[in-house]
């Protein structure tokens, strides 16, 4: 069995995710089999030691940073275990440890180690061999997510526009429970009764819960457990932040690559301009699989950044006068459709007070990867801005907004953003999926002062959102950062019901201390 | 004729060279392959066929028998001998010796560019020369037209440069000239056993294939040599030889110099050829000083894992990861790197990796070539040692 | 000023995998480009033309699908281009290569300057612009990293190497080969999309050029490829045994052998 390591001082790194906040453990241990996770937690749970699970630590929401007790660390679980063919469509079984960009490099290569895979899945890769070149639709900005991390926050990313998110294309998991009983769930195969689950582990024992009774907004949305009637039990463990058991394994949901993916980046000289660009193409005819922005803080702090640093100085220039950047991506079967769709995209920027000059279009993979660089590169240099100032003054830490609304609300929550940051003079850069209306508003404090009045906007910015229909996380997940949001968002009443839902699964409430929960609503469960 | 021919009782219509051309030059056609118009010529079909149903043809001609001997371009830098000179008259001394004919140096610079004496003492039986002022700049017209005289003059069989700057400017601008074959950057050469002609190896596609290359009826066969692979000659004072020096000829002069500056050599970690990238395992600030020694030792960049850069021992521009800068050297020696997921992805387009880490389970080894299970810092005491005592 | 760009189809990438049924290599570079070290050249001359005034043509030697990536340096800011597509003209070496392009140059009648990328990514020989040059009889700089400064008559271009920082006046008509550092190639715009499917374009055989069957395509090339192979990697971790100073030597040992 893999042992359970105590924890020293050599592994600090495990006690930090990409939200930047550092927790405690006691003891780690990296296992590399579903027998061995069941081992661990059968061990560790008996003794009451609370376990936080982590796969590729790249969540922003604090999720994977340890809460003291046992740091069950997943990187290690991360073989492609099958592949399954089914009326077309392909499923390949992972574990949830193996990172995004390895399973995608798997895919594009049709390379993957079929050493110990089952004789009709050795078949069904040949088969996958001679398809048509099969993608995961899912895409977080950073590609170094695991799959399992990807499930338990129900990831999405730009694509998500057209895809939805990563919930759509989880068919099938296995989830080992604190007493290391195993609940196998397939999509399809567990539904509930209203809003009553009934579910039978390997071991014969019979767990029932009861969903929260709150409606869902119906916007994107990743913020707390999923619950509606008649819903299947594989929408309930995904997204739930491993709060209710450790996924051992997942099956997902392949589709085939679109042959022809243009990128185009469209720059205006106000922020209007490109919300205006935004409505009238998500109504056009050019049917984009993503719709992203960069607002005028995010072009600059990218300037600054290119000129500081060698790492960027790949990335094209941004010409002075640009003070909002949208993109747009087109999926199609053929190029002359894309083209039309391209000729669409022009037509409608011009329309809303745009340049078809002031544009760069990606048509080969080349011209994709910069500016693939570029989207990538705008999060990235707002980091190094921010360590910079923590060097300074380490209390400051990212404050990121991770909201969405309805269709309708667009313009009004860009509004409410703008009015917001002025009113308080904070600095900030804005990006995201907005055509999906869901901003990421980053606030860059200059000191501890701004830090608490950026807090304080966020709290403000929750209740409006909240008042929109909207969510308090679309994407993030909730994790530990955003457990008081979450209260703001459904209510003391119903994060109760959360918490009834998860004793059923973790009576003992020792998995993801202090994801979802906000420690007071926790302390009053278990007292 | 001249062209691609296709066997058709031996093809079988199986398909595997159709999906192997690169240029959709292949169709299947009545379970045969057939040729289109997009065909190039480039002979990855007749490799891959199973069947050898598929063959270039081309006509052969007579190579001129009166070319013989084998010789380098003897490059300056400044009035000296460029290193690659010494690998250049080693790789010759075999390929002559190999050929029964002489080894010959062709020598060109400025009035003080004496080194016939140095290139026989390593292996030269013959020295053309041609010194004067006006040759002392490195010029590719100039050196063409010597070369040109030289070589219709004494006829070499075959004709090494190295692959320098000034090698791979040169040599094509006097192959032209020549109306002769040039193969650029060859990593190996030997001597066919039959038929005597020069068989050159060189990488392509970016090193995922290794071509071997022949020029069958022209003279000189030219070859550009990449530097640092073969091994160099050793010099023996007591060898004689003989020196010839050849007129200036005519040429223009088109490029004049206005400022030459040495380079500082800091280069950006991306483009490094070989990378040293120390991680938490080297333990102190102090030891990233033992990491920039031996870099500048042997020649190499330095970069670290992202946590030296969080805990503010290293430089960002140095980051290797996904998060710094992604790297494809040659040669990555990673030094107590534990090998996160995102720094494994930065490092994934180095050819080959090197690991030191003291826990053998490390996810590092998982992408190297070579394993050492030890203490970083011993290990690279222990190269500064050796690097020194050379 | 007129200046010509060089360009070369290359596979967009160059991994060369093995298909994991028929254990053949499968040199699928799905999409063919744009040689992006070409891309560099044709970023330098539309600039050039920016400032100077002119017109730049792009001139390729391909099969006819090459069109489509001529077409895409015009959406780049290239205003025509010249495709040369023969049979006669297949299986060329850098010799017979040059030659042909030597002969498309002169049909397109007096220029200032030539620029072409440093190499082709494929076959990273570097050679096609010396021997260009050579052909036409006109002077070359290779690896240029700047142009400092372009009139009729001179060029005065920068360019690093062996270890040194040159400057360099050239008499025009001249060709260059330019370096990745030269600058930041643009993406193309909707705009340029536009322009690019319908700027002109001409499609020359090896009769509209005037060539002699003799010196183009396979029979004028000198050299020859007999073989291709992949090398052999070990993808298994071998962990190195004996002393420190034994582990430490064969370290050593591997810096020599990656030169090769």
């Amino acid at each position: 069995m893999r042992e359970i390591l105590t924890f020293q001082p050599e592994y600090a790194e495990y006690l930090r995710d990409e939200s930047r906040k550092t927790g405690r453990a006691d003891s780690i241990s990296f296992p590399e089999t579903e027998e061995e996770v069941r081992g661990i937690l059968r061990q560790v749970c008996a003794a009451g030691v609370p376990v936080t699970i982590q796969g590729g630590r790249t969540g922003l929401a604090a999720a994977a940073v340890p809460f003291g007790g046992h740091i069950l660390n997943l990187s290690r679980m991360n073989r492609v275990l099958g592949i399954r063919q089914e009326d077309g469509s392909f499923f390949v079984r992972v574990q949830p440890g193996l990172a995004l960009l390895e399973l995608r490099k798997g895919l594009e290569k049709k390379n993957f180690d079929t050493e110990g895979w089952r004789e009709e899945e050795r078949q069904a890769f040949v088969e996958f061999c001679r398809a048509p070149e099969q993608f995961f639709p899912t895409d977080p900005t950073e590609t170094s997510a695991t799959l399992g991390g990807m499930a338990a926050c129900n990831a999405s990313g730009a694509r998500s526009f057209r895809y939805g998110a990563a919930r759509n294309y989880i068919q099938a998991l296995r989830l080992v429970l604190t007493d290391g009983d195993v609940l196998s769930l397939r999509r399809g195969q567990c539904l509930a009764e209203g809003r009553r689950f009934s579910l039978v582990t390997e071991g014969g024992r019979r767990i029932y819960v009861e969903l929260p009774t709150y409606q869902m907004p119906e916007t994107k949305n990743a913020s707390g457990y999923y619950a509606a009637e008649a819903m299947d039990a594989v929408d309930f463990i995904v997204g739930s932040d491993g709060t209710l058991g450790v996924m051992t394994e997942l099956e997902l949901k392949l589709l085939p690559l679109p042959p022809v993916i243009w990128g185009v980046s469209c720059f205006f000289e106000t922020e209007n301009q490109a919300v205006a660009f935004v409505k009238r193409l998500r109504k056009s005819g050019a049917e984009p699989a993503a719709i992203e922005y960069f607002d005028g803080g995010a072009l600059e702090i990218l300037r600054l950044q290119k000129k500081r640093s060698t790492a960027f100085s790949a990335l094209p220039d941004v010409e002075d006068w640009a003070a909002a950047c949208v993109y747009a991506e087109i999926h199609c079967g053929e190029e002359e459709e894309a083209l039309k769709h391209l000729y669409e995209i022009g037509r409608e920027l011009t329309a809303s007070g745009g340049r078809e000059e002031a544009t760069w279009v990606a048509r080969n993979d080349r011209d994709r990867e910069q500016l693939q660089f570029f989207r990538h590169a705008v999060p990235e240099s707002v980091n190094m801005q921010i360590d910079e100032r923590r060097k300074v003054d380490p209390v400051i830490t990212k404050l990121a907004a991770d909201m969405s609304v309805p269709d309708s609300c667009l313009s009004q929550v860009v509004a409410l953003y703008r009015e917001g940051l002025t009113r308080c003079g904070l600095e900030s850069a804005t990006w995201g999926h907005i055509g999906n209306n869901h901003l990421h508003v980053n606030i860059l404090p200059r000191d501890g002062e701004d830090y608490r009045k950026g807090k304080e906007l966020y709290r403000e910015w929750a209740k409006k959102v909240t008042a929109m229909g909207g969510a308090v996380s679309a994407e993030h997940g909730v994790g530990k950062l955003k457990a008081d949001y979450l209260t703001v968002m459904y209510g003391k009443e119903h994060i109760r019901e959360m918490a009834m839902a998860k004793k059923a699964f973790d009576p003992a409430f020792l998995l993801g201390r202090g994801n979802l929960f906000a420690p007071d609503v926790l302390g009053e469960e278990e007292g | 004729m001249t062209g691609l021919r296709i066997d058709r009782n031996q093809c079988v219509g199986c398909g595997i060279c159709a999906k192997t051309c690169a240029f959709g030059a292949l169709e299947i056609k009545e379970k045969k392959a057939e040729a289109n118009d997009n065909c190039a010529l480039c002979g990855m079909c007749v490799d891959v066929c199973p069947f050898q149903a598929i063959s270039i043809e081309k006509e052969e001609q007579q190579a001129d028998r009166t070319y013989r001997d084998v010789w380098v371009f003897a490059e300056l830098t400044g009035d000296r001998l460029a290193p690659v000179v010494r690998e250049l008259l080693g790789a010759g001394r075999k390929l002559a010796d190999q050929k029964g004919c002489r080894l010959a140096a062709a020598l060109i610079g400025g009035g003080n560019a004496f080194r016939e004496a140095e290139l026989i003492s390593l292996g030269a039986d013959v020295v053309y020369f041609c010194r004067d002022e006006k040759l002392a700049d490195k010029r590719e017209e100039p050196y063409t037209a010597v070369l040109k005289q030289m070589v219709e003059r004494y006829r070499p069989e075959i004709f090494l440069f190295g692959a320098t700057a000034f090698g791979r400017s040169l040599a094509p601008r006097l192959a032209a000239r020549l109306q002769t074959g040039l193969t650029a950057d060859c990593t190996g050469l030997s001597v066919e056993e039959e038929n005597g002609l020069l068989r050159q190896t060189r990488p392509a596609f970016g090193g995922n294939l290794m071509a071997t290359i022949l020029c069958p009826a022209r003279r000189p066969q030219m070859a550009t040599v990449r530097p640092g692979v073969m091994p160099p000659a050793q010099a023996d004072t007591g060898r004689s030889g003989i020196v010839r020096e050849v007129p200036l000829p005519e040429f223009p002069e088109r490029i004049k110099g206005i400022k030459r500056v040495p380079l500082p050599p800091a280069k950006s970690i991306a483009d490094a050829e070989i990378l040293v990238v120390a991680g938490r395992g080297i333990g102190s600030r102090k030891n990233l000083s033992l990491v920039t020694e031996f870099a500048s030792l042997i020649g190499a960049e330095y970069g670290c894992s992202r946590p030296l850069v969080d805990g503010g021992w290293c430089e960002y521009p140095h980051q290797v990861g996904q998060t710094g800068c992604s790297v494809a050297p040659k040669l990555l020696i990673s030094l107590g790197v534990s090998g996160a997921i995102q720094h494994l992805a930065g490092i994934s387009r180095a050819e080959t990796i090197v690991a030191v880490n003291t826990d053998p389970h490390a996810p590092i080894f998982s992408v190297s070539r070579y394993a050492v299970v030890g203490d970083c810092v011993e290990i690279l005491k222990e190269w500064i040692r050796m690097l020194k005592c050379r | 000023m007129k200046i010509i760009v060089c360009i070369k189809q290359v596979p967009s990438s160059n991994e060369v995998r093995l298909d994991p049924v028929t254990k053949t290599i499968v040199r699928d570079g799905k999409q063919s480009v744009i040689n992006p070290f070409d891309a560099y050249a044709i970023e330098e001359a539309v600039r050039l033309k920016e400032t100077c005034g002119g017109a730049v043509t792009a001139l390729s030697m391909g099969i006819p699908a090459t069109e489509r990536l001529l077409r895409d340096a015009m959406s780049r800011g290239v205003d025509e281009a010249v495709l040369l597509s023969d049979r006669v003209f297949a299986g060329s070496d850098t010799l017979a290569t040059s030659y042909a392009l030597s002969l498309g140059v002169r049909k397109l009648g007096p220029f200032s300057l030539i620029l072409c990328g440093k190499m082709a990514v494929d076959g990273d020989t570097a050679q096609i612009g010396p021997e260009l040059a050579e052909m036409l009889g006109i002077p070359h700089v290779t690896e240029v990293n700047r142009i400092l400064s372009v009139t009729e008559e001179e060029a005065v271009v920068e360019k690093q190497a062996d270890g040194f920082l040159e400057t360099l006046s050239v008499k025009l008509p001249a060709l260059l080969t330019v370096s990745k550092d030269i600058n930041m190639p643009r993406l193309p715009s909707i705009a340029g999309i536009r322009y690019s499917e319908k700027g002109p374009f001409r499609l020359l055989g090896a009769a509209d050029v005037g060539a002699d069957p003799e010196r183009a395509g396979l029979s004028g090339s000198p050299t020859q490829v007999v073989k291709t192979e992949t090398p052999r990697r070990e993808q298994e971790c071998t962990y190195l045994e004996g002393t420190q100073a034994e582990q430490a030597a064969a370290v050593l040992d591997l810096l020599r052998e990656v030169r090769r």
